[in-house]
């Protein structure tokens, strides 16, 4: 049984729709991230699985049950915010305290929760403290902690990282990894950043304009995207895109040319507008008599210590490369350049849909 | 850079000389001369009789006095009185107002009416409600088939009828504040409690009202000291009477200096509140601070 299904769900604030019938099935268990730039929706769909929004329009299913009008608390979520949500007047006890006290439990049983949980986040040092006194990760913790000592069926997780700095980001994105493989709770998590979603998910949800593009492993989204839009928001540097034209059997584009692998022989017809995606490692440096290499002028340089990144005029092109950084050349050079043509991926211009599917 | 600083230290002084030229004028001078009265024995009546000193005994008559303590507990009765219903009436309004409803902000605005009038003026329109044949409360009240009420008239209801009017123009005040600070607070902890599960009233104990607490602990605080110096509505309304029922302190001071012309009594019951009102601020900020080390 699914832990949580979406089926057809829209959000609209008036006459705007911000949410487009957004289907999703989260297995128990799972660990799905819902992902895209800002105001993309993915926030909105979290509050509606919360309780937070209402639901417009479709069916919202949590553990089997339609929860469209069911109250926030009788849902069986918890969740944590990115501003922490903490109670600035309560110690950590008793932000965790308040959190259970519509349960109403027996003191031993609240006692041994916080301290199980404290155990488990490091916090049991800090109990006595408020949140003013603690750390930006230190207070996220507390905030997970509240959200875990419930016990819920599913843990929603809104931005949980994007007040931190980035040395803390990578400390706290892997407790959470660690977290979650521990519990085995079922986890929806919203972020804008792609390191978060690939690194966390089992399941990452691409969403742009409130419509979901993609659906799918992070191993899937960044190598099959499904449309222009997931192949360039997945992967950094960004894929390099490049409007072409199927010409005599061949991928022709001003100054470049690349024959057609033979994956999307059949799904190519003569004259058919296309868009060709190549991600910058998939951009290899080669010798001028090299059947297939390019000329290629080298305008700025990006050294990251084990690679460097070229950025290339060809043609009219300006594409990325990622080479490794004792290959690099310097601004100015001249060099030619060979596209792997296993790694290209072909998009309808039109659609921006991918041909491969 | 001294010549500089110098020039600007001289413009400072220019631009603060006027404001504290009124300040002395209007307060601070009053103020030296009546602590000089209050030594002093001084008859209005009698212009021209030197004032002689006569050391503490003005102040030992004012604390001797059953009327002056009378008046005391009189203030401190209206001051309860006004100063509870205030925050229970100011904070209920202001989480009425602080509502995303229709109409909220234009009711907020309206209720901040009362407290922009002038005291006098809302003690003669209360004067007209509260007249006793004439008196509009009492004709509405007929319809309710309540007997008119003596509000001005009678010692049980005349200190009543001056806690309403200045309720009335005060509660206000205490929504105004109390409505700033709660549309301060984080919207987040709220839908956390809301997820959580926690009774409305579980979060507006135990969230909302702590974190208010230093802004109505402010508000209280500053209606105390209003209330203290409360002058003009009661003035106008019942004059202290019937009797001495509404005679607060500030009446007290009055009819010592001007109804029996006695100014260094009335100077010297003065400064007594002001002793009272000092000792009242030192304990408030002391146990802010105790409050803020805990």
């Amino acid at each position: 049984m699914s832990a949580i299904t979406l089926n057809n769900v829209i959000k609209r604030y008036g006459a705007v729709q911000v949410v487009h019938g957004v289907d999703l099935d989260i297995e128990q268990g799972e660990f799905v991230v819902l992902l895209g730039p800002s105001g993309c929706g993915k926030t909105t769909t979290l509050r509606m699985v919360a309780g937070l929004e209402d639901v417009s329009g479709g069916e919202l299913s949590i553990g089997g049950r339609v929860v469209n009008d069911v109250a926030p608390k009788d849902r069986g979520v918890a969740m944590v915010f990115q501003n922490y949500a903490l109670y600035p007047h309560m110690t950590v006890r008793q932000n965790m305290e308040f959190a259970l006290r519509p349960m109403k439990l027996p003191k031993a049983e609240v006692d041994r929760r916080i301290g199980d949980t404290a155990e488990i986040l490091g916090l049991s040092e800090l109990l006595a403290r408020r949140p003013a006194q603690l750390s930006g990760g230190q207070r996220q913790r507390v905030a997970m902690g509240r959200a875990m000592v419930r016990t819920p069926d599913v843990f929603l997780f809104d931005e949980p990282l994007s007040n931190l700095d980035a040395k803390l980001r990578t400390q706290v994105r892997w407790e959470i990894g660690k977290l979650h493989q521990r519990l085995g709770t079922t986890v929806l998590y919203v972020t804008h950043d792609q390191v978060e979603a690939m690194t966390l998910a089992d399941k990452i949800v691409i969403m742009r304009d409130g419509h979901v593009e993609q659906v799918g492993t992070p191993e899937e989204v960044y190598g099959n995207p499904r449309t222009t839009f997931v192949a360039t928001f997945i992967g950094s540097p960004s894929m390099n895109m490049i409007e072409a034209r199927v010409d005599s059997g061949r991928l022709v584009a001003a100054g470049l040319s690349a024959a057609i692998p033979a994956r999307f022989a059949d799904k190519v017809s003569e004259g058919q507008a296309v868009t060709l995606g190549i991600r910058p490692v998939e951009l290899k440096i080669a010798s001028g008599d090299e059947p297939g290499a390019m000329q290629a002028q080298v305008e700025v340089t990006e050294y990251l210590g084990n690679e460097a990144l070229l950025d290339l005029r060809v043609g009219s092109h300006e594409l990325v490369a990622e080479v490794p950084a004792d290959q690099r050349a310097d601004p100015g050079d001249m060099i030619h350049i060979r596209l792997n043509e296993a790694a290209i991926h072909l998009f309808d211009t039109a659609s921006g849909q991918s041909l491969a599917h | 850079m001294a010549y500089i600083r110098k020039r600007n230290r001289r413009i400072f002084l220019i631009f603060l000389l006027p404001a504290m030229l009124v300040l002395f004028l209007t307060t601070i001078y009053p103020m030296i001369y009546a602590g000089y009265l209050s030594f002093r024995s001084y008859d209005l009546a009698k212009l021209f009789v030197p004032r002689v000193f006569v050391g503490w005994s003005n102040y030992a008559e004012v604390i001797g006095s059953s009327e002056f303590i009378h008046s005391l507990i009189t203030t401190f009765k209206l001051m309860a009185m006004t100063l509870s219903v205030q925050l229970v009436l100011g904070v209920g309004i202001a989480l009425i107002v602080t509502q995303k409803l229709p109409g909220m902000p234009l009711a907020r605005t309206l209720l901040m009416i009362p407290m922009m009038i002038s005291p006098v003026i809302v003690g003669l329109v209360w004067l007209f409600l509260y007249f006793p044949e004439l008196g509009y409360l009492n004709y509405f009240l007929s319809f309710l088939g309540i007997e008119s009420i003596p509000w001005i008239t009678s010692t049980n209801w005349a200190l009543w009828a001056i806690a309403i009017a200045d309720i009335w123009q005060w509660t206000p005040f205490v929504m105004m504040g109390t409505a700033a600070a709660l549309q301060s607070l984080s919207p987040e902890p709220y839908e956390a409690a809301m997820i959580d599960g926690n009774s409305r009233w579980d979060v507006f104990t135990r969230v909302t009202l702590p974190q208010l607490k230093p802004v109505l602990v402010s508000l209280m605080f500053l209606r105390a000291i209003d209330a203290f110096k409360i002058y003009d509505i009661i003035f106008v309304l019942t004059k202290g009477g019937p009797g001495d029922s509404t005679e607060v302190l500030s009446m007290f001071i009055y009819r010592q200096s001007f109804t029996f012309w006695r100014m260094g009594v009335g100077a010297a019951a003065s400064f007594v509140s002001l002793v009272i009102i000092v000792v009242l601020i030192t304990l408030f900020f002391k146990s802010l601070q105790r409050e803020q080390h805990a």
